[in-house]
């Protein structure tokens, strides 16, 4: 297709087991090929993240970053085209997980 | 209850402690090896735990979608490793696609065992990952409540769906102290995204913007409640909508506004109404290919504004020019006071033209036929005429499904049950089961055909067992009808491998205990349902309708929604 190019896409996560398989086939039911595969703590305590490089179109790849955010044990997911990537993630999962963090304690 | 907290106990009576702090009053389960120690502590229990034996697991966990669709609530299910967790996989995946909290507990091997392919033991987490909203192995007994208690949080919030538990044996055993869990706090999970003012009064510019609005909506407002929140939202507008197939009877069928069933075998009113909207508003649905006929074309002309709790649906099959993450029923109150109170008289009856052709050339002919046998359509009719709209209608899947879908009537919400998106044959008597358990008041009336009851007939067991008060209507043509149908219409009349030859379904019911008649005739038709209908004892009418029987109107699989077959040779004529 025309409009393929190389996504990256990120998920910051609790540390789940079986995870990995669950994300990895978000990608296998849409016949998507995982080009790259990063799992890793991230620097946020007890947050682990996700790196993965795909070739695709920006409809998919957003289908594809939705369903991963849809998993319980997911708290963000973000995709760029690879060649324009910046790095504000880690704040943005920092800012959210500070306001559910407040929810939790106006929840109670 | 109270006594317990505190206290030591094994993980298998942690399990049912916990069940019963979760407001569990009913177990749909089958026993085996790897569940024993749940089962014997649950022989204590049995007083406040009502466990409902079934006859194959899949029978249980349709029953406990049943349950939870009429009801409400989680619907919970036990079952044995192995072959026993196996047998709910089809049930599970049905919940999945319909929205249905079930939560599942299986037994699995001891932990030490896990990996060795010891004797039942099977990968259920690896099996239903991509089946459930959450698949957890439990194997300490120390986090049985809390398991449990964020399985229930997880299948009844947001966008509901099933959760695995796989309970391994050693957890069961090993012991623990016992404290309540109350889970309603994940910080990685939002079942309920917050929705900006800005999305809402955007939403009602579009609404107000527009002359010919179209609201289509789904089992959303059942699930979320909403169904007062839509009646006002389109009183107020004076806006139609039609409902998706598990969206029905969220609006009574007498509601003014509402134009009939959307999609393939919907009404013709819906379908066109879809095609010559200039706003289409989407509440608590996901455009499934049986309601959009080809996507590329569906509602081209149209403003799209969709609203509903789960993320991943906005855009997924349908571009929109607004999405809402957020519950209908919220949403709809919100919407409602900022919409203008409005007069759309003409479009509110543009259904008439269609409805007139519909009735003529499609209903009448299938409910009121001069002569010849029964159709099954005519037997919905009667039924529903019967129950005065008051009855909780389930169907099997097949075209005992697209009939009773079109000609039963609703005076009240959560009144029909019917696998929608995964259509699985052998649904619907289990789920009745389940249905009669969470309303017991209510009458529940099943339509099934000859091959769909086959598919789950043990269950007849565990109605005689339980007396369960089901009304079973078996539209009986000696096909597997929906299959023969394609086959006549779109395969060139080969019939390949859809005849079916049945047993004796009143030997079989005598065989239960259940009262069964025959109907063959038309004369035999309204006098039966009135014997049926008389008490609460659970009985079958073995309908014989006509054989070569077909469900119009249809929008042929891959049509654009305006392209209608009213029978075999002629099609709904619409220009534009
Ligand atoms: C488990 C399963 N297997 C196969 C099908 C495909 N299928 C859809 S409808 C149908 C025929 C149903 O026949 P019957 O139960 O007699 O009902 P009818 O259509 O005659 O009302 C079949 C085989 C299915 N939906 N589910």
């Amino acid at each position: 297709m025309a409009s393929e190019k190389l996504y990256e896409i990120t998920a910051y996560t609790e540390n789940q087991v079986g995870l990995l398989s669950a994300v990895a086939g978000i990608f296998t039911r849409r016949s998507l090929n995982i080009e790259k595969l990063l799992v890793y703590p991230s620097r946020i305590e007890g947050i682990h993240k996700f790196k993965i490089l795909t070739r695709t179109d920006e409809r998919r790849v957003k289908a594809v970053v939705a369903q991963m955010e849809k998993k319980v044990d997911v708290v963000k997911a973000f995709w760029e085209v690879d060649s324009e990537r910046s790095h504000k993630e880690k704040e943005a999962v920092e800012d959210f997980l500070q306001h559910r963090e407040n929810q939790s304690k106006t929840a109670l | 209850m109270k006594d317990k907290i505190g206290k030591k106990l094994s993980g298998a009576e942690i399990l049912l402690e916990q069940l019963l702090v979760q407001g569990v009053d009913t177990v749909f389960g089958y026993p085996g090896g790897a569940i024993m120690p749940v089962y014997d502590k649950l022989y204590g229990y049995l007083d406040r735990l009502h466990h409902v034996l079934v006859r194959h697991e899949q029978g249980a966990i349709h029953a406990a979608q049943g349950y939870a669709r009429i009801k409400g609530e989680p619907g919970f299910v036990m079952v044995t490793s192995g072959p026993g967790a196996t047998n709910v996989i089809t049930g599970v995946a049905d919940a999945m696609i319909d929205s249905t909290p079930v939560v599942v507990v299986a037994g699995q091997v001891t932990t030490g065992l896990l990996g060795t392919d010891a004797f039942q033991e099977t990968d259920l987490i690896g099996m239903t990952t991509p089946i459930t909203k959450w698949s957890y192995q439990i194997r300490r007994a120390e986090d049985v409540a809390w398991a449990v208690s964020r399985a229930f949080y997880i299948a009844a919030s947001g966008r509901p769906g099933p959760v695995v538990l796989d309970f391994t044996k050693d957890a069961q055993t090993g012991l623990a102290e016992f404290q309540p869990c109350h889970c309603d706090f994940i910080r990685s999970y939002v079942p309920v995204p917050e929705v900006p003012q800005t999305a809402i009064e955007q939403a009602a510019a579009m609404i107000n913007a527009a002359e010919r609005p179209f609201v289509v909506y789904g089992q959303g407002i059942l699930l979320s409640g909403a169904e007062k929140e839509l009646g006002d939202f389109l009183d107020k507008g004076d806006i139609p909508a039609g409902s998706t197939l598990l969206g029905l009877s969220a609006l009574p069928s007498d509601n003014p506004h509402l134009k009939g069933m959307l999609g393939m075998h919907g009404s013709i009113a819906s379908n066109i109404m879809t095609c010559e909207c200039d706003l289409l508003l989407a509440v608590g649905m996901r455009f499934d290919d049986r309601v959009t006929g080809k996507l590329e074309k569906y509602a081209r002309q149209a403003k799209i504004i969709h609203i509903d709790i789960d993320a991943s649906e906005i855009g997924k099959n349908i571009p929109v020019d607004l999405g809402i993450v957020g519950d209908a029923k919220q949403v709809l109150a919100r919407l409602t006071p900022l919409i203008e109170k409005r007069r759309r008289s003409a479009w509110e009856h543009r259904n008439e033209e269609c409805d007139a052709v519909e009735r003529e050339r499609v209903c009448l002919p299938e409910i009121a036929p001069a002569d010849g046998p029964v159709n099954p359509g005519e037997v919905i009719a009667a039924v529903a005429k019967a129950t005065r709209g008051n009855a909780v209608i389930v169907t099997d899947v097949g075209q005992n499904q697209m009939l009773a879908a079109r000609y039963s009537r609703f005076s009240q919400s959560r009144s029909f049950l019917s696998s929608g998106g995964l259509g699985t044959m052998g649904f619907g008597l289990p789920a009745a089961i389940g249905a009669k358990i969470a309303a017991p008041e209510r009458p529940v009336c099943l339509f099934v055909g000859d091959g769909g009851i086959q598919m789950t007939v043990q269950e007849l067991g565990t109605i005689m067992q339980e007396k369960t008060g089901v009304k079973i209507v078996l539209l009986n043509n000696n096909w597997l009808g929906n299959v023969r149908m394609w086959q006549e219409l779109f395969f060139g009349e080969r019939y390949s491998c859809t005849r079916l030859l049945n047993p004796d379904f009143k030997m079989l019911a005598a065989a239960y205990g259940i009262r069964c008649e025959n109907v063959e005739s038309r004369e035999e038709l309204a006098p039966a349902i009135e014997r049926m209908l008389a008490d609460d004892a659970p009985c079958i009418l073995n309908v014989h309708v006509r054989e070569e029987s077909l469900v119009f109107p249809m929008i042929p699989p891959g049509k654009e929604l305006d392209q209608i077959m009213l029978n075999t040779q002629d099609w709904y004529s619409y220009g534009k």
